[in-house]
């Protein structure tokens, strides 16, 4: 059984522009968190990272959502093979 | 229950930036109302529609809310109205839920919120286009068989859809919803309880009253909004007490609850949504990935800021220079119909001159309203905001802070007024405590006057005199920001504030909208501000006229040096002294204390100068041959820079002050802000003044 050489989480704000990734986990302040997941930015969520690396922008569901750095910081994603330009 | 006959009163409910205002402006065109309510400030909008049978229709527009756990004001009075909370605004009976078809699911969580409410509801199906256009087909009678309730599709841009709406509005009979989902099983017995709390003790109808205990049970952190009630002790009790127990096994029912919610809206959707297929990034990712994070996006959002910058100076010029000389002429003619003596000098120097200071600025305010709503309309704003959010931030303030602040270089009032839009407490407050400290356009005169006499040529160049003002500028700005970083630091420190925003897709701006926005607006600030100019214009007048000379035939620099305002500016000389100025110019920072344009009239007055413009020649002459009792000149260079330096910190301007006192709903922050901008204008200017002299200036 091999191991993953590197491990696919990062924080939302590592994800490269383009690429699709689904949400691990979600820390953060806890209302802030509760806001998160009311406009679909919960666990399981698919979620496509239009760019940014500290303020960033992303795609939900056909929800454009921008978010600051220390609100992408608490956001980890899983990413999925594939680009979707 | 209402009796057949009665008015419907429906509230027209949905997420920002679904086109529910378009609706509200389609049903109701001119027949708005639009007032704030009581305790709190947020705008309330009412409209009257006209049913089918031409029955009058009211609609409630409330405001955008993606939830009914409320994370800001505006979203907090939603929830407190449609949960029957507010004293001041019943209940609506029915309610309008408008979804953007072309994010369904999103939009569909405040209308299952709703519809757990048990009263009929109207869901619309706006932006149907959009959906189609981003390879979506939305079937409406399917999720109307699959909610129960009436689902209109429209394009309410194009008024596509309204008169279905109004034929389903007109309806006696509205089916109620059969959305029938679950609670999760272990939160069942805690919302019943406390659904029964609520019917028992807090008079809540039942269905309303499980709705309103799911969101009690799961909201974490509740925001509570002035004006609205309170729950009974009874209820309150069983509310902890499933909390307490909640946490002591840490179970995370927020979570759990939405989770369950999205399920029920997934199933709901399941055939009404058909993706035809993935049409790849739209238009406005596109034009994003190169507004945002680029280079080419930080010159296009300078360009968007110099043209809002320079409209406001250039283009508002010749309608003001209109407005000001059509107020001249009223005040010729009310002085040429009234006989000489107080009345008709109240008339002409307390009214006409006060109101038409402030209507002089209307231009000027109603471009800076054009502009917001441009923003807002093509939904650059929104990326504007999250932009200026970096930047922003490390003084302490929020993106959103920024077009307030901008709009501040013009008048801090409406300024002031934009801040709404910051959700965070402590961030909006101290954007406006420091609005002021951008050199509003009032500023203007006193700068020009000062440059004017510190100059000793009688033909100022125009880039010294855009190098001083530019100057002044750059002072009052570097304030703003560095007081804003000191109060986040010290009395407003909060945690680094967390930031999430929708960004509306672009669209082509709606000038309707836009104008009926900019009249609106400008209208509520000539009200607020007006009347309160308008009081103290005239208290101003009588500062300055009474006590009398006893002598009726001495020049009315004499007059004014007799009246209280001037025993004022000689009560104020010690203190003044020290920073250059003396008594004379202490009555003038007195009478300006009202509005700070006042000061170059006042000085004329004082040094017996018959201003007939704003031409600042006649005055500039009578400045610089004034001198002290000793001999000394008085409008030294130096002197006249401080001055300068004075207005650009000291709190001057009793509207913002009123504006202030409404948008904090108490009189502890103008208070404050009065305090601590007056007097440190008093410790630079003095540091200014002593350094300058101890330098050999």
């Amino acid at each position: 059984m091999t191991t993953p050489l590197f491990d696919p989480r990062v924080p939302l704000c590592q994800l490269p522009a383009g690429a699709m990734g689904r949400v691990c986990a979600i820390t953060g302040e806890e209302s802030f968190v509760q806001r998160l997941r009311e406009m679909g930015l919960g666990e399981a969520a698919i979620v496509r990272k239009v760019s940014g690396t500290t303020t960033i922008l992303c795609q939900v569901n056909g929800t454009r959502i921008a978010l600051n750095h220390d609100a992408a910081r608490g956001i980890m994603v899983e990413q999925l093979p594939g680009n979707a330009h | 229950m209402r009796a057949a006959g009665d008015l419907p009163v429906y509230a027209m409910v949905g997420n920002p930036n679904c086109g529910k205002t378009t609706l509200f402006n389609a049903l109701t065109g001119l027949r708005q109302k639009v007032g704030n309510y009581p305790g709190v400030t947020v705008e309330k909008k009412e409209g009257e529609a006209y049913s089918q049978h031409g029955r009058p229709m009211k609609i409630i527009d409330l405001p955008g809310s993606y939830s009914l756990a409320a994370r800001s004001p505006d979203e907090g009075v939603l929830r407190d109205v449609l949960l029957g909370r507010r004293a001041d605004t019943p209940a609506p009976h029915r309610i309008i839920c408008v979804v953007d078809a072309s994010n369904l699911e999103r939009n569909l969580y405040l209308a299952h919120q709703i519809l757990d409410l048990g009263r009929p509801v109207i869901v619309v199906l706006n932006m149907m286009d959009v959906a189609i256009g981003s390879g979506q087909r939305i079937d409406p009678s399917k999720l109307e068989a699959a909610l129960g309730v009436p689902v209109i599709p429209c394009e309410a841009i194009r008024g596509k859809g309204v008169v279905a709406l109004r034929l389903a509005m007109s309806r006696a009979d509205l089916p109620l919803a059969r959305h029938r989902w679950d609670v999760p099983g272990p939160i069942a017995p805690a919302v019943a309880e406390l659904q029964a709390s609520l019917v028992q003790t807090d008079g809540r109808a039942p269905l309303v009253a499980r709705a309103e205990a799911l969101l009690l049970l799961t909201d974490i952190d509740t925001l509570r909004v002035e004006g609205s009630t309170t729950l009974s002790p009874q209820t309150h009790a069983v509310l902890a007490q499933w909390r307490q127990r909640w946490a002591r096994e840490k179970m995370d029912w927020s979570g759990t609850l939405i989770r369950a919610r999205y399920e029920a809206i997934s199933r709901l959707c399941a055939g009404v949504i058909n993706r035809t297929r993935d049409l790849g990034p739209s238009w406005s990712d596109r034009i994003d990935r190169v507004l945002v994070h680029s280079l080419w996006g930080w010159l296009f959002f300078a360009l968007v800021m110099a043209a809002l910058f320079l409209s406001i100076f250039m283009l508002a010029e010749g309608p003001m220079g209109w407005i000001d000389t059509r107020m001249t002429e009223l005040g010729g003619w009310v002085k040429a119909s009234l006989p000489a003596g107080d009345l008709q000098d109240l008339l002409v120097n307390g009214v006409i001159g006060g109101v038409g200071g402030i209507l002089v600025f209307l231009p000027q305010i109603l471009i800076l309203f054009f502009f917001v709503g441009l923003l807002e309309s093509t939904g650059y704003m929104a990326r504007a905001a999250f932009m200026m959010d970096r930047p922003m931030s490390k003084v302490g303030l929020h993106g959103k802070s920024f077009i307030p602040l901008l709009g501040s270089y013009a008048c801090a009032i409406p300024g002031i007024m934009a801040t709404r839009t910051i959700e965070n407490a402590k961030d909006r407050l101290v954007t406006i405590l420091v609005a002021p400290l951008m050199s509003c356009s009032a500023r203007l005169p006193v700068y020009l006057l000062m440059i004017a006499t510190l100059l000793p040529k009688n033909e100022v160049s125009t880039p010294t005199k855009i190098g001083i003002m530019f100057l002044m500028y750059l002072v009052g700005t570097v304030g703003a920001f560095g007081f804003a970083w000191l109060f986040k630091r010290t009395l407003f420190k909060s945690a680094p504030p967390l930031m999430i925003m929708e960004l509306p897709p672009y669209q082509a701006p709606r000038w309707k909208e836009i104008a009926r926005q900019m009249v609106e607006r400008a209208w509520l600030f000539l009200k607020n501000a007006g009347t309160i100019i308008l009081a103290i214009s005239m208290v101003l007048w009588f500062l300055t006229t009474f006590p009398k000379h006893p002598d009726p035939k001495v020049g009315v620099d004499v007059q004014i040096a007799h009246s209280l305002a001037g025993r004022a500016g000689h009560l104020l000389e010690p203190v003044i002294k020290p920073l250059g100025f003396d008594w004379r110019i202490g009555i003038s920072l007195v009478t300006s204390f009202a509005a700070r344009e006042v000061f170059v009239s006042s000085l004329g007055v004082i040094f017996g100068v018959e201003l007939k413009s704003d031409d600042p020649a006649p005055v500039r002459v009578a400045l610089q041959a004034a001198r002290w009792p000793n001999g000394a000149i008085l409008f030294t260079p130096l002197v006249c820079f401080n001055l300068m330096i004075f207005y650009v910190f000291a709190m001057q301007c009793m509207s913002t002050v009123a504006v202030v006192k409404r948008e904090t709903n108490s009189w502890r922050w103008p208070l404050f802000q009065i305090g601590y901008m007056t007097g440190s204008a008093w410790l630079i200017c003095l540091v200014v003044y002593q350094t300058g002299r101890a330098l050999g200036f």
